[in-house]
């Protein structure tokens, strides 16, 4: 042994290390993306403050228009925001934030995403196909594979909250991503007042309590369709509303009037939540706007930002908001 | 009866209940078999609604092993207990806690019917 303290490498005594084979190397290559993806995973998360997901039980109930509701509600406050289109089969996020036919741009083997409206960033499979009509026909591990992707491999920067929209059920999309994201404040559940899709939200509510992540409320949507006019003031008014019911109201001094029919019953989102014991955040009004706004890639909260609707979801934003712990925590000690 | 509900301070786990001490300084005992038997979820509250059958889940409960669950918050309206035998589904809503606290039937009465609105 020399006296020296730098130690010296001596490669001719050793034995040469055996050539991993091509199966080992892509092996040995893909386990050292996916540490990298994990880590890069943790480090976006420290970068986001609040993660939410929204999921309902059943399809059609409006999640994606919930979802950017809320995205854009919450940029509204000036807060920064991303929308996460986790709906690989049917990503539809794009289109309502007006940013159909977008391509996302890749720099240095990070994705970037597009920014919609009041600077809400978007991310979604609709950005990669080339066409709208290809379905996305994907198995399990495949979709598991882009959606980590989704999560590991984008910049989104520093934001306020991420809102992730997810498919309709309780499949591998939440879960992946559940086990994926570090630190996921809590699932909102979209449903509407009709009794299959809350008997689908409860499943939502169950599932919530397997994946260990918070419900942080329940959105009822599609609640009440409120029609106005005008008829002579103080004139009795009688419109006939589904289940033959008949609701009269009576015009003001100016002649206006304005009645609400419950199409899909009413309160029911807030009953599954009373009966589940978590918050109910708000309904939302039942709006053609959201159709039509959908549709032109003008979100309604966009283009009338004073609103009934923009209201409503300021509101659903403001219970949100209450139900997610800050930083500083609830200073409640558990000991 | 939960209007008065004032934040909870403190939640400390002993061997064999919690104290629970409250922002305007006011301390309660819960014991595990007693927040175990109130267990909110959707397979034990029905359990409660007939006499029989809820005297057989605080049988059930206090055959289990006493021990100290690990708690989270939920959210920042409720708490969730694991433990490592027996249901931990359960969401403690803070209101539920407050009335278990108090000596008061959390349920207010109201049997539980799945699926009922």
């Amino acid at each position: 042994m020399s006296d020296s303290p730098v130690s010296t490498h001596d490669p001719k005594g050793d034995v040469a290390p055996a050539e991993a084979s091509p199966q080992e190397q892509k092996k040995m290559e893909q386990a050292y993306a996916q540490m990298k993806r994990k880590m890069s995973m943790e480090e976006i998360s420290k970068k986001i403050k609040h993660k939410v997901m929204v999921l309902s039980g059943k399809g059609g109930v409006g999640k994606s228009t919930v979802s950017t509701g809320l995205a854009l509600s919450l940029a509204q406050q000036g807060l920064s925001v991303g929308i996460l289109d986790i709906d690989i089969t049917g990503p539809n996020v794009p289109k309502m934030m007006g940013l159909d036919g977008r391509r996302l741009h890749v720099e240095s083997g990070r994705i970037h995403p597009a920014q919609g409206h009041l600077g809400v960033k978007v991310i979604s499979m609709a950005f990669l196909l080339d066409n709208e009509d290809t379905p996305v026909v994907w198995r399990g591990p495949i979709k598991l594979g882009a959606i980590q992707q989704f999560i590991g491999d984008v910049e989104w920067g520093n934001l306020d909250y991420l809102i992730i929209d997810f498919p309709p059920g309780t499949s591998d999309e939440p879960l992946t991503v559940a086990q994926s994201l570090p630190d996921i404040d809590g699932m909102v559940i979209v449903t509407t007042p009709q009794e299959v899709a809350l008997l689908d939200s409860r499943k939502s509510i169950t599932f919530s309590e397997s994946l260990k992540v918070p419900v942080l409320g329940v959105v009822e949507n599609m609640s009440g369709y409120t029609i106005s006019g005008k008829a002579k003031p103080g004139s009795e008014i009688e419109i006939a509303a589904p289940a033959g019911k008949t609701l009269k109201t009576t015009a003001d001094d100016s002649g206006a009037f304005s009645v609400t029919l419950d199409i899909f019953k009413e309160g029911g989102g807030k009953l599954t939540a009373e009966e589940f014991g978590v918050p109910f955040l708000g309904a939302l009004p039942f709006d053609p706007g959201f159709v039509r706004g959908g549709d032109d890639g003008v979100h309604r909260i966009v283009s009338e930002p004073e609103g009934p609707s923009a209201i409503a979801f300021a509101a659903v934003v403001s219970a949100l908001q209450e139900q997610i712990v800050e930083d500083s925590g609830s200073g409640l000690e558990i000991i | 009866m939960t209007d008065e509900l004032p934040n909870m301070k403190r939640f400390e786990r002993r061997e064999l209940d919690v104290v629970v001490t409250y922002e305007d300084g006011s301390e309660f005992q819960i014991t595990y078999d007693d927040l175990r038997h109130a267990c909110p979820c959707a397979k034990c509250s029905p359990l409660r609604n007939v006499d029989e059958a809820s005297k057989n889940l605080r049988r059930q409960v206090e055959a289990l092993p006493k021990e100290k669950p690990k708690v989270r918050t939920v959210g920042n309206y409720a708490l969730g207990f694991e433990w490592t035998q027996g249901c931990s589904s359960g969401i403690y809503r803070f209101e539920r806690i407050w009335d278990l606290a108090n000596r008061r039937d959390p349920d207010n009465g109201k049997p539980y019917v799945h699926g009922a609105w």
